[in-house]
């Protein structure tokens, strides 16, 4: 299945217009011994429908960069731009957040949890019963509804997350090292799941991970950031085809582009 | 905030409440019978230490305190560890233990008065009975607290038993020791306290209740102050010294 | 095999049960210091009303004591837990002032407030109050801060974060606050009832004392009993039964699943 939007098709204009734009986004924040700066001069454009990455080393601002993102924080300086208009507070409805900790509230069951969302806005029950359930089975665990987080496990709960995020069918979902408290075993299976969900639902994704495998494997294109202060030091794409197979890590291909990302990260570190 | 600027709120919070102490009453705010404002009640407080037999009652009151406590640690601290070394004995005592701290300990008073009369042994044992219990639980947390890993690093390398004691119980336990006297010696005070106060012909708890009784306010702020000072003083020394124990805990 | 823990509590339980009708009966110990249950449970049933009255009385005391202690308590526990400026300055205070035995006050309330039912309502509610505020206040800083930003980025109002998330959050804390006033307010009671009262059941333990009417003393002793484990094994099995998750969600953090730390068994009467 290709992703690349065709340039010669009609409507192609559109499909490849910016999810996300990011322009001279800097920020400064007041640290115990003075101002800290976190990042510096960033600028980026992530296309609709691409499933981005951004990857570097631990404290370079990444996940920062997301919460800015997701407008749960503002830069010092810079702006963020979701389908044209300016993203300065969380708007679920253009854009979904998954966090590393699930967080889902310990006394709501999984559906309630996906639920959550949508009874805040005040959703009808039967709809917002609907868009659950169908997230549920997107998410792959049709019949745990009824249970309660303590009873899933750590995969199960970041499948419920990422079903809460996706609720209400925002065009973007940003992701936030959401599998990083998992085993390796799940995060590959997870990470397989993902693109699964992804390919069936045409979203954009932006997704952090500090992984250099986890980001090839699931990435259109890397973004590499520079520990602090945070700078995008490298693009990378990722032409493998899709839909990826594990078979694919066995690639020189995938073998190169992890050593170019490996190689960007220790230049400045 | 910083340091210095919580200090600063604190005594500027406390500065209010005694100035109010203090003027409430004098500008007929407050009834001064019934609140003696703040200055006659340290002048009261300063004659007080100076009279025989507020020192002796100060004397009782303390002997009752020290010996209940030293009967107390001892034994609780051996309950608290056969508790919390033994599983067994931890699973049968633990839920009884929990219930035993709703109960009014004071409902006894009177049984101790039958058996010990109301002299110095009552006192100190309706103490000792007040505050075992408190000393059994955290004796048995302070032994939990000592984590297991710990103890496995040191046997991997060869520790003996004596050397495993000394060099990873002792250090691990000492803040929660420490810990333990604090919070059995504020139950301590409050068991001799009410013992005093209930039934004896002495004790800095029988004064303020007499006092209490015979409406001498100036003298009853004084006995409480008194009482307060002291049970502080102890309080923040002993958590002072967890402190320094303390550095390497979270 | 050794037989239950639970199994070997109730024949300890039933022994005590035991020795208390039968040391006494056997002369092992004079009447005077230890009546014999039977005794003593005629006694309760000859004089029913009066002790009922007694009871009548105390449990007034105790309601209104409990809502001054956990009213207040819970209240200024959560202010001072959730904002922490405030919570800097006067945690510590508190924490002091918990040394202080509360006991010796009891006069100045018998002063200003006379010997009737009003003093030891006042003095019972101070008595639970600082540790209800304490105990809250130390519930409040453990809600996992995660849960508001995930609920922010799913767009809730800041009204709705406090309904949605820190009020359901805050359950566990708020009915261990409960169970903790109100302990704690039977016992200033009782204790404020032994020491100067004309009408309770505390009141009828020291009046039958003065007259070494042992059987009537202990009468009232036993229903004292009964009053606090009833009280606590009610509040116990409501905290347990509106909590199934929160259990669950502790062992989930690696917390200890028994809440109940020594320094939180604060009741020193």
């Amino acid at each position: 299945m290709q992703r690349v939007a065709n340039l010669s098709e009609p409507g192609a204009k559109e499909a490849q217009a910016a999810a996300i734009e990011v322009a001279e986004l800097s920020h400064v924040y007041q640290g115990r011994e003075g101002k800290v700066p976190a990042l510096e001069g960033i600028s980026l454009d992530v296309v609709a429908g691409r499933f981005v990455v951004i990857v570097g080393p631990s404290g370079c601002g990444k996940t920062s960069l997301l919460m800015m993102m997701a407008g749960l924080r503002r830069p010092t300086t810079g702006t963020i731009l979701c389908a044209g208009r300016p993203i300065d507070v969380p708007d679920p409805d253009r854009i979904g957040v998954v966090f590393q900790e699930a967080s889902l509230f310990p006394w709501l069951t999984a559906l309630e949890n996906i639920e959550f969302p949508l009874s805040i806005r005040g959703a009808p029950r039967l709809e917002r019963r609907g868009r659950a359930d169908a997230m549920l089975n997107l998410v792959g665990l049709a019949g745990f509804g009824a249970r309660y987080p303590h009873e899933l496990s750590g995969g199960m709960k970041q499948r419920v997350s990422i079903a809460r995020g996706l609720v209400q069918d925002p065009p973007v979902l940003l992701m936030d090292e959401p599998f990083a408290a998992l085993d390796e075993q799940t995060r590959m299976t997870m990470g397989h799941e993902l693109l699964r969900i992804w390919s069936q639902t045409n979203k954009t994704v932006v997704f952090v991970t500090h992984s250099l495998t986890e980001a090839v494997y699931l990435a259109d294109e890397v973004l590499v950031m520079s520990p602090r202060p945070g700078r995008i030091i490298d693009r990378a794409e990722v032409t493998l085809p899709r839909p990826r197979t594990y078979e694919m890590m066995a690639t020189d291909v995938f073998g190169r582009l992890r050593e170019r990302i490996w190689q960007n990260i220790r230049k400045v570190t | 905030m910083s340091r210095s600027a919580l200090i600063l709120t604190r005594l500027a919070l406390l500065a209010m409440v005694l100035a109010a102490w203090e003027w409430l009453p004098r500008w007929a705010v407050v009834n001064a019978a019934l609140l003696p404002p703040l200055s006659d009640v340290l002048a009261m407080f300063v004659t007080i230490l100076g009279r025989s037999q507020v020192q002796e009652a100060i004397a009782v009151t303390a002997g009752e305190v020290a010996l209940a406590f030293m009967f107390a640690v001892p034994i609780g601290a051996g309950a608290g560890v056969l508790v919390a070394e033994s599983q067994y004995f931890g699973q049968i005592f633990r839920p009884m233990l929990f219930y035993v701290f709703s109960i009014p300990k004071s409902i006894f008073l009177p049984m101790f008065i039958l058996v010990f009369g109301i002299g110095f042994e009552q006192k100190v044992a309706y103490a000792t009975f007040s505050t075992v219990f408190i000393v059994i639980m955290s004796a048995a947390a302070a032994v939990e607290s000592v984590k297991a890993d710990h103890v496995l690093v040191a046997r991997s390398y060869g520790a003996t038993r004596i050397q495993v004691v000394r060099r990873v119980y002792v250090p691990s336990m000492l803040p929660f020791l420490l810990e333990t006297l604090r919070i059995s010696m504020i139950f301590n005070l409050t068991g001799v306290m009410i013992a005093e106060m209930y039934a004896s012909r002495s004790g800095i708890g029988q004064l303020i209740a007499s006092w209490g009784e015979n409406f001498q306010m100036p003298q009853l702020f004084a006995g409480v102050v008194l009482l307060a000072g002291a049970a502080i003083a102890f309080n923040e020394t002993v958590r002072w010294l967890e402190a320094q124990c303390s550095a390497w805990r979270t | 095999m050794r037989p239950a823990p639970a199994t070997v509590r109730r024949l300890l339980l039933a022994l005590l049960l035991l020795l208390w009708e039968l040391v006494p009966r056997l002369g092992l110990l004079p009447e005077l210091f230890l009546p014999s249950l039977s005794r003593t449970l005629g006694v309760l049933v000859h004089n029913w009303v009066e002790y009922g009255h007694a009871l009548a009385v105390t449990l007034y005391e105790v309601v209104l004591a409990m809502l001054i202690a956990c009213g207040a308590g819970i209240l200024i526990g959560a202010v001072v837990g959730g904002l922490s400026r405030v919570r800097q300055l006067l945690l510590p205070v508190f924490s002091s002032l918990y040394a202080v035995p509360i006991v010796i006050l009891y006069p100045i309330f018998t002063a200003w407030l006379g010997v009737g039912s009003q003093s030891k309502i006042a003095f019972a509610g101070v008595y639970g109050f600082f540790p209800v505020v304490l105990s809250t206040a130390a519930g409040m800083q453990s809600i996992d801060q995660n849960f508001l930003v995930a609920a922010r980025s799913m767009g809730a109002s800041l009204p709705q974060q406090i309904t949605r998330v820190v009020i359901p959050a805050s359950m566990p804390t708020v009915l261990a606050g409960l169970r903790l006033g109100g302990a704690l307010a039977i016992i200033g009671v009782i204790v404020s009832e032994m020491l100067t009262a004309a009408a309770g059941i505390g009141y009828l333990v020291s009046k039958y004392r003065t007259v070494l009417d042992s059987p009537r003393v202990f009468a009232a002793i036993l229903m004292i009993l009964a009053l606090s484990v009833l009280f606590d094994a009610l509040a116990r099995s409501l905290e347990r039964r509106a909590l199934a998750w929160q259990t669950a969600g502790r062992r989930d953090r690696g917390l200890p699943v028994d809440k109940e730390t020594y320094a939180s068994a604060t009741l020193p009467a």
